[in-house]
This record gives structure tokens, C-alpha cells and sequence, in this order.
């Protein structure tokens, strides 16, 4: 399954964990061009989440089912719970939780990898 | 717990120190440290219903034990958040036990690898979670002791 989908959701992710690690070293707030970034991330998660259930009924691989919808549905809700945390912030701290989101979407997505083809589980 | 999130700007303590959003265990620096808990909160929660609901059997000791982590975690998650004096009370106690909790799971992974044949965030001191799990009750109680120098929990 590293597919496109994949491919863009670390592109993504990397892109949003550069840019607010950077605006945390410059001691800068939450600004629109973040969470551009963080909606744009959002919106291909919700992709996966649709593409992976679709994936999942239509596979005859054995992937522990429910384990990677709860995957895909963590992969949903990190960005909108860690985005209404770091916009009550008004220093840097706001946006180093969102280096924080981003490292915990990496870290879902290539479990969410492992779940789908039974490597390293 | 939304009453807290307004604090930085109301600077309503006599504390003296400008600018800076630290006088709250969850703003600052505390952010991040709340949303790392969070994370761990989540994760051993999750690792702690799955492993309870497939075979509980197989390891009751590591269940347990993922479980408590997981009761650790979220009340150190929530403590943090909320900062004022009784949660900052709540929270040492949370991130003692939390220490004492992977430093002993830590050990007794290594020694006694028969009452841990399944995994708990603790075993091998968190190694499997980049040891973090480790690193964050330190963390933790470092910045509870610099909010109290700061005399926050008043």
C-alpha cells in the first residue's frame, strides 16, 4: 500500500513538521499559512480514511480490522484536537504542539503501513 | 477546563514576570508537554484495551500493568492541563508513580522475561516508544518543581 496516497500523507506530514519546527525556532505564533498546511494534511487523511475502509472490505489480506480503522480514525482526529490546543497558545509552544501532531501522524502512518502488510506488527 | 485557556493574557498573579505564558502548567512549555501526554495517554490506552479484549491470559501481569499506564497517563494528562493547586498535587503524585512505574517495569522486563512475554509501554524502560516513556515523568516533575519556584501553586 505505499501508494500515493501514502506518498503524499509523508510529504505532507514532513512539510508540516518542517515548517512548524521552524516557526518554533523563530518564536513565532499559529498563522494562516500553518494551517493551510495542517488542512491540507487533514483533508488527505480524511482520504485515507475513506480509501483505507474501502481497501479493508475489499481485501483478502489479513489485516486486523478493527486495529486499522482505530489507525485511520487516530490519523483523522491528531490535527483538529492538536490544532485547537496550539491555537489557545499565543507563543511558539503553539506551534511546537503541532511538530508534536505531525511526529505522531508519521508514526501512524507507518503503522497503519505495517498493519496492511503484516510486516514488523 | 477552558477557563485556563485565556490565562497568559489576564496576568492575574503577582508573580512580576512579563510577557511570558508560563505561569500555568499547561501553557508554555507545558503545552508541549501536555500534548506529549496526551499522545502516551492515547497510545496506552489503546495498546491496554487491545491487548485486555484479544487474550488477557496470555500476559495478565503486562496487561495490567499497560492498563494502569494508560489510568497514569491520562490523569497526568488532565492534571497538567488544568494547573491549578490541587491538579499540581495530582500531577507529582501522577508523574512519581509514572518514574517508579518504568524504572521497576524497566528492570523487572529485563530480569524476569517470563512474566513479560507481551509488551507494556514500560517494559524495557519505554524502548519501544523511542523512550520516551522514560524521559517524560523527569520532564514532568521538573517543570511542576520550576512552576512551584515560580510559585504558581499558590
Amino acid at each position: 500500500m505505499i501508494d500515493p496516497l501514502t506518498t503524499a500523507l509523508y510529504l505532507g506530514t514532513g512539510v508540516l513538521v518542517l515548517l512548524s519546527g521552524l516557526f518554533t525556532l523563530l518564536d513565532r505564533r499559529v498563522n494562516t499559512l500553518v494551517l493551510a498546511v495542517v488542512a491540507v494534511v487533514e483533508l488527505i487523511t480524511l482520504v485515507q480514511l475513506v480509501v483505507g475502509i474501502v481497501q479493508l472490505a475489499s481485501t483478502a489480506r489479513d489485516v486486523n480490522g478493527p486495529v486499522f480503522v482505530a489507525y485511520l480514525l487516530g490519523l483523522v482526529v491528531v490535527l483538529p484536537l492538536a490544532s485547537v490546543w496550539a491555537l489557545a497558545e499565543k507563543s511558539r509552544w503553539g506551534t511546537g504542539v503541532l511538530v508534536i501532531a505531525g511526529f505522531v501522524l508519521l508514526v501512524l502512518v507507518a503503522r497503519l503501513q505495517q498493519l496492511w502488510t503484516g510486516v514488523g506488527v | 477546563m477552558s477557563e485556563h485557556r485565556d490565562g497568559p493574557a489576564a496576568g492575574d498573579d503577582d508573580s512580576g514576570t512579563t510577557g511570558r505564558a508560563t505561569r500555568r502548567t499547561g501553557s508554555g512549555p507545558g503545552r508541549i508537554l501536555v500534548a506529549v501526554y496526551a499522545v502516551f495517554a492515547l497510545a496506552a490506552t489503546g495498546r491496554a484495551a487491545l491487548q485486555i479484549s484479544e487474550d488477557f491470559g496470555k500476559a495478565p501481569l503486562a496487561y495490567a500493568l499497560s492498563a494502569l499506564a494508560a489510568v497514569i497517563y491520562l490523569v497526568a494528562t488532565v492534571a497538567l492541563a488544568r494547573g491549578d493547586r490541587t491538579s499540581v498535587r495530582v500531577a507529582t503524585v501522577a508523574c512519581s508513580i509514572e518514574l517508579v512505574g518504568v524504572l521497576t517495569v524497566g528492570v523487572a522486563s529485563y530480569v524476569d522475561r517470563a512474566a513479560f512475554p507481551d509488551k507494556t509501554v514500560w517494559s524495557h524502560f519505554g524502548s519501544g516508544y523511542g523512550y520516551v516513556p522514560l524521559v517524560l515523568p523527569v520532564l514532568g516533575l521538573l517543570w511542576l518543581g520550576a512552576n512551584r519556584r515560580r510559585g504558581v501553586s499558590r
